[in-house]
Formats: structure tokens, C-alpha cells, sequence
């Protein structure tokens, strides 16, 4: 582990990805105790002010602190995005791998299938999803989660292919090793690497979806601190002080741009040949 | 390219409007346990709930009901709006008229700046002029649509008064006006476009500049536009052809939030209203509408790249 | 600095190249002293390593961004190259010096046709107008031995065989009548026999137009043939030059002494042992074919005819205990498509029938089959899994097979390291932090760690330099005399397996050809074909064949 944190410092994308995801889950872990103001507590006459040494970041229509309420809005959006990625990733690696291991028919049909469905935006996949489960939090992730496995699964399938016609593989299979074998001690190890930078991509993208529905007031619901809905709410009064916009906005470029960089870097880092 | 090819893939379309048109009349009409309470709401009288119930249908088994709607859509028949009472088919389609005519002048709007960013990075690699387009492309990769119209309405429209924030007025009524008012959203939806794909280009041109072909091509001694024109840039804008069809899937995501926030009566702001008033004959023809659209592109970019690349054997 | 004789073309005098790298500076070449006259076939020979790119690219002013010119200077008739420009180095190549590259397969751009890489040269150059350029250009090709210039001119790289290919990279070459030409293993990437076609075309223009050339090679025994002088390199120097009879007959420096000895000739035979031919054959293979393909899923629909690819058709033969059997073929021959049926890592159709045990398909293939019938691949890269350190790499033949031996496994696999002449603490490292040859080693060990019956060799020196080849094979041999191993030796090398094998099978495109005991391989009784390869194969000036 030690070692793989000094391979991901070695390239300028690792440094920089690892900086602002370390950054973004100590905001995660430690949000509300980091949080300088109550992001409850509206205030009348604090409206819409500016930067200034009580409300670092300015204050909100209800006259809330903007920075407190990023800081707790991390949870909602960051945990969101990761426990949907991660449950997308897993749904879609099991497909894929099992569409690659059968191979032949099976496999063409799995994949034309899948690519049928990919055939729909996945903003308009989740949609419908929201649309069924209704709206809130964790249906809006359960959305995420569905709309990503296509993909993952298109993914997984075409590293596991390529793993598979490695001669290494055929070594395990011209030395009569069992199918468990091969597939766990000699595939695995190496889909695992691809599938993980894939995935950190896949954060920020994921981060971008749920912000969006939430936007679109299918997501995280008011009073909820989400920073897609911060920026939804803050449209009304955006000439007023743009900065209720403009914060929420960096705040999730800046996790979005985090785990893309994380995962550049992860893919230098994880390649035993260039890593090592 | 042999007929075989054209004919699987003539077939894929039609298989993947198949599974589409299942998806979508599964999410949409036969999980919710009771389709009728989820649009009236759960305190609906029996009475209206029994008249929607006929009226849709819904106690027919679902085969039936799928069969009904699919060859309704053979005849060109999408069924009639909840909402409204109007048939869905002509409003639908002269909606994705306008989105088509938004995602085309995005299109049109990317590959004039992207390929020239992409080729100019990939020409100055690892020095400043190459960072900063990274840098842009990365920004412009991490921002969701709304974040990007909303900001832009913000400086754009409102401090800068520019251009109208939103609204729309059909070009063939007032020309002048109704690029202003298309301008906006247009430069929202490409500034991902130009993002993604002057990144692959530059990708696939760093890559292509360090093959043995163009070592080659350099050490005969032909010019340098000669090797950048008419050798490189060529082999590396052909992959390009198949990035950007793959993300007009993306692009019709996009338009979804850009027409909402900027008004914009299309295809993606109709699904919207659909949506949020579960008006479900729209939702299903919305979304096979979209699906057809992303598929026919995707076969006119096939074609294109087996047009210019002879290598590929479509057999 | 001596003044160039009269007719000398190229001339390098103590030229030494730098790289600035990440870890330091890297001494690519050092002080290299090299001359070229007009006519003159000068030859290269080094291995990996040891510089003979980086020369052939200082010669073409084509150098990377971090490679810095220490001293010495290179001169085309008289004029340093150094103080060129880049617009006139631009005008100097194709056009004084050209070159020719390894593989046609990858040299010539895949979306252009072969007549507008041939013409652009021409065009650029000459000054010709397009449709003089590609007159001239259909005359060069049929110069160059194709048929049908006209269709040749129209067609894509892909359509045309790596020979063909290579004909109009060498007519591209000669286009514009450079008065230097440098051939950087221009029949590396070819089969045995178009190589030896390639070469003659060379030959015959090179006599007709009197160009000087720098022909690079890692074959001594092709340079033997070919070049008049020969300067062996070796980590960035020039060891030993001279003429091809001074060096190969009296070489004055030790690694000149090494790479020679290190060639496969056919005359030194390596291998005493004899195995019996009246005892029954470890492996006998009967009419085994191996078929690619699938139907294509709506041929029924389309009427689409289907053709199923044939990677073996009908083959029988056998393998004594303890022989050495050598298959020679072209790619596509079938070779590895055979050893891969032999491992069940392709379906068959035939029989197979292994120490009295019949073989009819992979069910077949028990535990105590497959730990008699081992496998080793060509690329060391590709047949170590790159995330399994070696110590687990070797445990896994001897937890699958049991070895029998007393000992901890980490002892016995330390045994297996020493007997491949390998470190025992390599078992400790990685695959990416071992050598190609130390790699190479390692998939042998633990192809031995079964103590099999039968090691199927598939190209496994192919991918390695010269001296590394033949020390492998010394390992091989050794372990044949220790443990009476029986081999199938796979390879295009033909003077490497007449050195070693008892007889030898001959492939192509499928079929067995014939098989014959490797002191008759050369005699004239052989078929067509075998006479062909034996014909195209050069073997060491001085030596017979």
C-alpha cells in the first residue's frame, strides 16, 4: 500500500489526484466537525453577503454559512457517487466476466444486449429509474448504480478478454489448472488494476449524474445540503450574489477533477512494468 | 463492405430498438406495482382510478399490453399524450427537430475548435501551450452541464448582457434572433464535446506521430506538412469519427439539461415534462425516439469508417 | 582527422552520441570509426544494445530531443552533416541518403496506396508531375521483381504479402538515386525464403548502381554472404572491423570470438545422444487437424457461404523417448497451431497416443498427461504472469504435480533456479526486473520442475540476441543429457536445429511436408520445398552446408 501511494506521487496527475481525494475525504469524514458555522442557522439580515471573516465563503439566501453547508453537502454528494460507482462496478464486473468466460454465443448475445441498452443516454436511464423508485437520495443512487453497469460490464469483458489470450493464461491451462484457479490467481489480479482506474474514473462521472438529478429535483431532496441542489436553489438568486453559484460549482469541478486525476495517476501506478 | 455486413447491422438496430422498447415499457408501465396510482397519486378516487385503468389498458395481461403499444408504434401510431390528449408522434418529432438542429450546430461548433486544439496540443506536447489545453480539457470534462449553463446564463446574460438568457424563436421566423438565442446553449453543450474529443485527438495524434510509418514517411524527406497532413492527421482523425458518434449518446444526455435550463422546446425538455408529470405514452415514445436516433448515427459514423479506411474487413 | 579517399561516400570518424535520461547520462555510442566508399556493401553486426539504431539515426540526422553529439563528425562525400540545417537535412533525405526499415508491415502507412508512398518520394525529390512520378514509379516496381506493377501501384499495404511490401519500401529506397543507402535487418521480419529473395534483390541493385551501403544485421551468417567488410559493435563501440575473411577467419577481440562461436552452424553438431528407433514412441500423433472459425451468426439468413480456416491438416508423426524432434516452417505453416493441439489449448481432430495412453481430445488430458507434456513459450514477457513473483511461478508446477524429492518448497525451488543456471535469490523478484534470456530461463525451470517426459520448445529462442540463444540451447541440451528428456523443437532457424535435433519434421501452411533425419535433411533426395528452404538459408561464409 505504502508503495503504491509512492508510485502514484511519482507522476504529476498521481500528486495532484491524490492531493484533492485525500483532501475531499477528510472534508467527508470530518465535515461537520471541520464546519465553522451551524449550516442550519438562517439569519434574515446575513443574506446574501459576501466573503468575510464570519462566513468565509459569503452566505446563502437564508442567509446560511456556504462554506458549512459545502463541508456537509461533501457527504451527500462524494458517498453518494462512490457507494453508486462501486455497486455499478461490481453488478457490471460479474456480467462482463461471466459474458467473457462463456465466450461464443452466450458472450455475443450479452454484449449486443448490453450495448442495446447503452443505447440510452445515461441521464435518461436514471431518469426513468427515478422515475419508478421516485425521488430521493438513495433511489437516485440506486439510478446511478443501473445506469453505470452496462458500461462497466463492456469494460470488464474486454479486459478480461484480452487478459485471457495472454500466454500466461494458456501456461495455467496447458499445465491442467482448474478453472477457479486460472480465473482468480492468474486473470484476476490483473483485471483488478484496469477495473480500478476505470472506476475512479467513473466517480467523477458519477459525482456529475447525481449532482445533475439532483438539479433537476430528482435527487437529494430540500432541506438537504447536496451541492446540485444548492446550485438549483441558487438560480433564483444568482444576480444577487453569484457566489451562492459559484461555490457549490467549484466544489464539485474540483472532486470531478480530483478523481479523474487519481485515476490517470492510478493507471501509471498500478502497471507493474512502468510503476515498479 | 459486403451486403452481409449492411444487413447485420440493419438488423442490430432493430434488435437494440426491441430491447429498448422492453426496457422502457418495463420501467415505465409494468414494475410500478400499480401505474394508475402512481399517476393520479395515492388518493385518487376508485372510480377515476378504474377510468385510467381502462383507458390504459392496464388490466390486460402485460404481454398484451406491450403487443398493443409495439404495433401501435409499427403504424406510426405513439399513442396519445396523458397530459395533453394529443397524439404524441407529430409534437415529439417536430420537438427533436429543434434538438437535432441544437446537436448539429454543437457539432458543427466542436469540430471547428476541437480538432485544431487537439492537433496544436499534440504538435507542442509536454510544452505550456499544451498544458493549458489540458488543463481547459480537464475543466471542461469535471463540470456538469447545468453547472456551465448556469454559470454562463450568469455571466453571459446577466452581467454581460450579451445574449438572452433563455427562450426560444424558431430560425426560420427571425433568423438574427433565433441564433442569439441559440448561441448560448450551443456553446454549453460543445464546450464538453470540445473537451473530450480535442483530447482523443490529441491522444491519437501523439500516438500516430510515433509510429514507424511516419518515421519513415520524415526520413524520405517529405515535407512537414506533407507528413502532418497528408499522412498523420488522416490516420488519427479517422478513430475520432467513431469517439464522436459514441458521444452523441452523451450529447443527447446533455441536451436534456440544456434545453431545460434554457427553455428550449426539444426533445430532452419534453421528456422532462414527461417525466415529471408521469405522462407515460410520452416516456416510452421519447425514449425509443432517442435510442433510434443514437443508433442511426452510430451506423451512418460505421459506414463513414469503413468508407475511408479500406483496411477493415466488413465481412 | 584524415582526409577522405577519393570514391569514399559516408564517412564517420570518431563520433561519439550521448542520451540525457532520467538516471544519468547514457554513452550511446563512442567514438565510432566507420567508412563507406562508393559500391562498397559495408556490414553491421550487433545485438540488442548495442548501438547499431542509434548509428544508423546520427547518420540520418534523426535524433531525439535528448540526445546530445559529444564529438567526431559524420561527412556524406566530404560535407559535415552536423552543420546542416533542418531544411536541408530534409532535402538530403530520400535524396542523398535513404533507408530501409525493419518492417514493411508497420513502415508504410496503412490508409495510403503502395503507388503514393513510391511517388511522394519521387515527386518531392525530382520534381516530377504526378503522372510522370507514377510512370516512373510502375518501371521501378517492375524492376523490382513484382508482377503486375500497375495493380501493385493501386493496391493498400494490406493487401500485399510482407515480401511484395518490402520491395517497394527497397524501390521507394532507390528511387532517387541516393549515393548512400542504409538497410536497418530489412528481412528481420520475413520468412526464410522471401528473405533470401529480398536479399538477392539487394544484391543485384546495389551491383547495378554502385550505391555504398550500411547493412545492419544481428545474422553474422547472412552479413558473411553479403557484406564485403564488417564492423562489430558492442555496447556503443566498434570492437572489431575488417574485411569478412579477416574476421571470421582469424577474429583478433574475445566477444567477436563469442558472437561467432554462438552462430548455429549446421556442420557443428551439438548433440551426441541417439535415441532408439525400434522402442515404441513416447508420442505418436495421428491425422490431427486443427480448424478455425465460427459460422457467422445469420449466415443461414445471408447465404453467406462459410469457410473454416485450416490450421492443421492430417498431421502424423512420432517422438522417440528421449529424441529430439525439430519442426521448421514458415509463419502460418501450422508449427504452433500443432504444439498447442499437443497442450490442449486447441481442439483437434485425429488421435494422439502418449506412453501407451490414446489421446482423443482435452478429457483426455489428465494430470499425470499434462505433467509429462510440458510447454514453453516464445515470448518470455508474455508467458510470465507479470504480477506473481518467480518464487510463486515455479511453486505452482511442483504444489500441482508433487515433486517427490524431500526438501521445503523454497528449497526445492532455489534447486530449480540453480539447475537454469539462475540466482536463488531471484525467486524473490519479479518478472519485469529479470533480463529476456533470465525470463526465458525461469518458464524453463518451471517447465522442468515436473521432471517431464516430453518439453515441446515453441520458437522460444526466436525473440532472444544471438549469444543469449545459444547459451539457452546449451541449457536445453544439458538438461536433455541429465534427465533423457524428449524434445519437440519448434523453430524457423534451420542451421540452429540441424545443430541439435535427431530429425526433423518440415511444415507448410498446414500440412507435414516430411520428416528426415537431420544428417539427410540437405541431401538432394528431399522434397521440393525442403530443397527451397534448405537453398535459402545462409550459412557462415568459410563454412559448408
Amino acid at each position: 500500500m505504502v508503495d503504491l501511494l509512492k508510485r502514484l506521487l511519482r507522476t504529476p496527475q498521481g500528486a495532484t489526484g491524490l492531493i484533492l481525494i485525500t483532501l475531499v475525504f477528510i472534508v467527508v469524514a470530518f465535515g461537520p466537525w471541520l464546519a465553522p458555522r451551524d449550516p442550519e442557522a438562517m439569519s434574515i439580515l446575513a443574506r446574501y453577503k459576501g466573503p468575510s471573516m464570519t462566513f468565509l465563503l459569503g452566505t446563502d439566501q437564508y442567509g446560511r454559512d456556504i462554506l458549512s453547508r459545502l463541508l456537509i453537502g461533501a457527504r451527500a454528494t462524494v458517498i453518494t457517487a462512490v457507494v453508486a460507482t462501486l455497486a455499478g462496478t461490481l453488478a457490471g464486473a460479474l456480467i462482463g466476466t461471466v459474458s467473457a468466460y462463456l465466450g461464443g454465443r452466450a458472450d455475443e448475445m450479452i454484449m449486443r444486449t448490453i450495448d442495446a441498452i447503452m443505447s440510452i443516454p445515461n441521464l435518461l436511464f436514471a431518469l426513468l429509474i427515478v422515475n419508478l423508485l421516485g425521488s430521493g437520495s438513495v433511489n437516485a443512487l440506486v439510478a446511478v448504480a443501473v445506469a453505470f453497469a452496462p458500461g462497466m460490464a463492456r469494460i470488464t469483458r474486454s479486459v478480461a478478454l484480452s487478459i485471457r489470450k495472454q500466454d500466461y493464461v494458456s501456461a495455467a491451462i496447458a499445465r491442467g489448472e482448474s478453472s477457479s484457479y486460472i480465473i482468480l490467481r492468474e486473470m484476476l489480479p490483473n483485471v483488478i488494476a484496469p477495473i480500478v482506474v476505470e472506476t475512479t474514473i467513473r466517480i467523477s462521472f458519477a459525482v456529475m449524474l447525481f449532482a445533475t438529478l439532483s438539479f433537476l429535483g430528482l435527487g437529494a431532496q430540500p432541506p438537504a445540503t447536496e451541492w446540485g441542489l444548492m446550485i438549483s436553489e441558487a438560480r433564483q438568486y444568482m444576480h444577487i450574489s453569484a457566489g451562492i453559484l459559484i461555490w457549490p460549482s467549484l466544489a464539485i469541478a474540483i472532486v470531478a477533477v480530483g478523481f479523474n486525476l487519481l485515476g490517470d495517476g492510478l493507471r501509471d501506478a498500478l502497471n507493474p512494468r512502468t510503476g515498479g | 463492405m459486403s451486403p452481409h455486413y449492411l444487413i447485420k447491422r440493419l438488423l442490430m438496430i432493430v434488435y437494440t430498438l426491441f430491447v429498448v422498447s422492453l426496457v422502457v415499457f418495463a420501467i415505465t408501465q409494468v414494475l410500478p406495482a400499480d401505474a394508475a396510482v402512481m399517476m393520479l397519486g395515492e388518493n385518487a378516487t376508485a372510480q377515476a382510478l378504474d377510468a385510467l385503468r381502462q383507458q390504459m389498458g392496464l388490466n390486460d395481461p402485460v404481454w398484451m399490453q406491450y403487443l398493443h403499444w409495439l404495433t401501435g408504434i409499427l403504424h406510426g401510431d405513439f399513442g396519445q399524450s396523458l397530459r395533453t390528449g394529443q397524439p404524441v408522434g407529430p409534437v415529439l418529432f417536430e420537438a427533436l427537430g429543434r434538438s437535432l438542429l441544437l446537436a448539429c450546430l454543437s457539432i458543427g461548433l466542436m469540430l471547428v475548435l476541437a480538432i485544431p486544439l487537439g492537433v496544436i496540443a499534440a504538435m507542442r506536447r509536454g510544452r505550456l501551450t499544451d498544458m493549458l489545453v489540458s488543463l481547459v480539457s480537464y475543466a471542461g470534462v469535471s463540470l456538469p452541464e447545468f453547472v456551465t449553463a448556469t454559470v454562463a446564463v450568469l455571466v453571459v446574460s446577466d452581467w454581460l448582457k450579451w445574449l438572452p438568457a433563455t427562450g426560444y424563436v424558431p430560425l426560420t421566423e427571425n433568423f438574427h434572433d433565433g441564433l442569439a438565442h441559440l448561441a448560448l446553449p450551443v456553446c454549453v453543450i460543445s464546450i464538453i464535446l470540445i473537451a473530450h474529443v480535442s483530447r482523443m485527438v490529441r491522444s491519437e495524434l501523439v500516438d500516430v506521430l510515433h509510429t514507424d510509418y511516419i518515421r519513415a514517411a520524415r526520413l524520405k524527406g517529405l515535407s512537414g506538412s506533407r507528413v502532418l497532413f497528408g499522412h498523420a492527421l488522416r490516420n488519427a482523425l479517422l478513430p475520432t469519427i467513431t469517439v464522436v458518434a459514441l458521444d452523441v449518446g452523451y450529447l443527447l444526455g446533455g441536451i436534456i439539461v440544456v434545453e431545460e435550463i434554457f427553455a428550449i422546446p426539444g426533445i430532452g425538455r419534453q421528456l422532462i415534462v414527461a417525466i415529471q408529470t408521469r405522462d407515460l405514452p410520452s416516456i416510452q415514445a421519447g425514449v425509443l425516439l432517442m435510442a433510434a436516433t443514437y443508433s442511426i448515427v452510430n451506423f451512418a459514423a460505421d459506414l463513414l469508417y469503413a468508407w475511408l479506411d479500406k483496411r477493415i474487413q466488413y465481412g | 582527422m584524415s582526409e577522405p579517399a577519393q570514391n569514399s561516400v559516408l564517412q564517420i570518424r570518431n563520433y561519439s552520441l550521448d542520451y540525457l535520461t532520467v538516471n544519468g547520462v547514457f554513452h550511446a555510442l563512442r567514438n565510432i570509426d566507420l567508412e563507406i566508399a562508393a559500391g562498397e556493401i559495408l556490414g553491421l553486426v550487433g545485438e540488442s544494445g548495442s548501438g547499431k539504431t542509434s548509428l544508423a539515426w546520427s547518420i540520418m540526422r534523426y535524433l531525439p530531443d535528448n540526445a546530445r553529439e559529444v564529438g567526431g563528425a559524420i561527412r556524406l562525400r566530404g560535407e559535415d552533416l552536423a552543420a546542416k540545417s533542418p531544411a536541408e537535412v530534409g532535402r538530403m533525405r530520400g535524396k542523398q541518403i535513404s533507408m530501409v526499415f525493419q518492417d514493411p508491415g508497420t513502415s508504410l502507412n496503412p490508409t495510403l496506396s503502395l503507388g503514393t508512398q513510391l511517388t511522394e518520394a519521387l515527386r518531392r525529390h525530382r520534381g516530377l508531375t504526378k503522372r510522370q512520378a507514377w510512370g516512373e514509379g510502375e518501371a521501378m516496381l517492375a524492376r523490382v521483381g513484382l508482377k503486375n506493377p500497375t495493380q501493385m501501384m493501386q493496391r493498400m499495404p494490406h493487401e500485399a504479402s510482407g515480401g511484395e511490401k518490402q520491395r517497394v519500401v527497397i524501390a521507394t529506397a532507390f528511387a532517387c538515386n541516393p549515393q548512400c543507402i542504409i538497410f536497418d535487418e530489412p528481412t528481420t521480419a520475413l520468412d526464410v525464403i522471401t528473405s533470401r529473395q529480398i536479399l538477392d534483390l539487394f544484391l543485384d541493385l546495389q551491383a547495378e548502381t554502385g550505391v555504398a551501403s550500411l547493412y545492419i544485421s544481428h545474422d553474422l551468417a547472412l552479413l558473411s554472404r553479403t557484406a564485403k567488410r564488417v564492423a562489430v559493435m558492442r555496447r556503443g563501440e566498434i570492437v572489431e572491423q575488417g574485411t569478412i575473411d579477416d574476421i571470421f577467419r582469424a577474429p583478433r577481440q574475445d566477444y567477436t570470438r563469442e558472437l561467432l562461436s554462438a552462430v548455429p552452424q549446421p556442420a557443428k553438431r551439438l548433440v551426441e545422444t541417439r535415441p532408439s528407433y525400434q522402442a515404441k514412441p513416447l508420442m505418436e500423433v495421428e491425422n490431427v487437424s486443427v480448424h478455425y472459425g465460427r459460422k457467422p451468426f445469420l449466415s443461414a439468413l445471408t447465404g453467406r457461404a462459410f469457410k473454416r480456416f485450416t490450421g492443421n491438416r492430417a498431421i502424423s508423426l512420432t517422438v522417440q523417448p528421449g529424441e529430439i524432434l525439430g519442426i521448421v516452417g514458415e509463419s502460418g505453416s501450422g508449427k504452433s497451431t500443432l504444439a498447442k493441439a499437443m497442450t490442449g489449448l486447441n481442439p483437434f481432430e485425429g488421435r494422439m497416443t502418449f506412453a501407451g495412453r490414446t489421446i482423443a481430445g482435452l478429457a483426455d488430458m489428465d494430470r499425470s498427461y499434462r505433467k509429462d507434456v510440458q510447454l514453453i513459450f516464445q515470448h518470455p514477457d508474455a508467458s510470465l504472469n507479470p504480477r506473481q513473483k518467480i518464487h510463486e511461478i515455479l511453486a505452482r508446477p511442483l504444489k500441482l504435480y508433487g515433486a517427490g524429492d524431500g526438501g521445503s518448497l523454497s528449497h526445492r525451488i532455489g534447486d530449480l533456479l540453480e539447475q537454469v543456471r539462475l540466482p536463488r535469490t531471484h525467486a524473490d523478484r519479479y518478472p519485469h526486473q529479470l533480463s529476456g534470456g533470465e525470463k526465458q530461463r525461469v518458464a524453463i525451470a518451471r517447465a522442468f520442475a515436473s521432471k517431464p517426459k516430453l518439453v515441446i520448445c515453441d520458437e522460444i529462442t526466436s525473440a532472444l540476441d544471438v549469444s543469449v540463444q545459444a547459451s539457452i540451447v546449451q541449457l536445453l541440451l544439458e538438461l536433455h543429457r541429465k534427465h533423457g528428456t524428449a524434445f519437440l523443437f519448434i523453430t524457423h532457424d534451420l542451421n540452429l536445429v540441424r545443430q541439435i535435433a535427431h530429425r526433423i519434421a518440415v511444415m507448410y501452411r498446414g500440412d507435414l511436408v516430411e520428416v528426415a533425419p537431420s544428417d539427410e535433411i540437405a541431401s538432394p533426395d528431399r522434397a521440393d520445398y525442403t530443397r527451397q528452404l534448405i537453398a535459402a538459408v545462409p550459412a557462415l561464409a568459410g563454412t559448408s552446408f
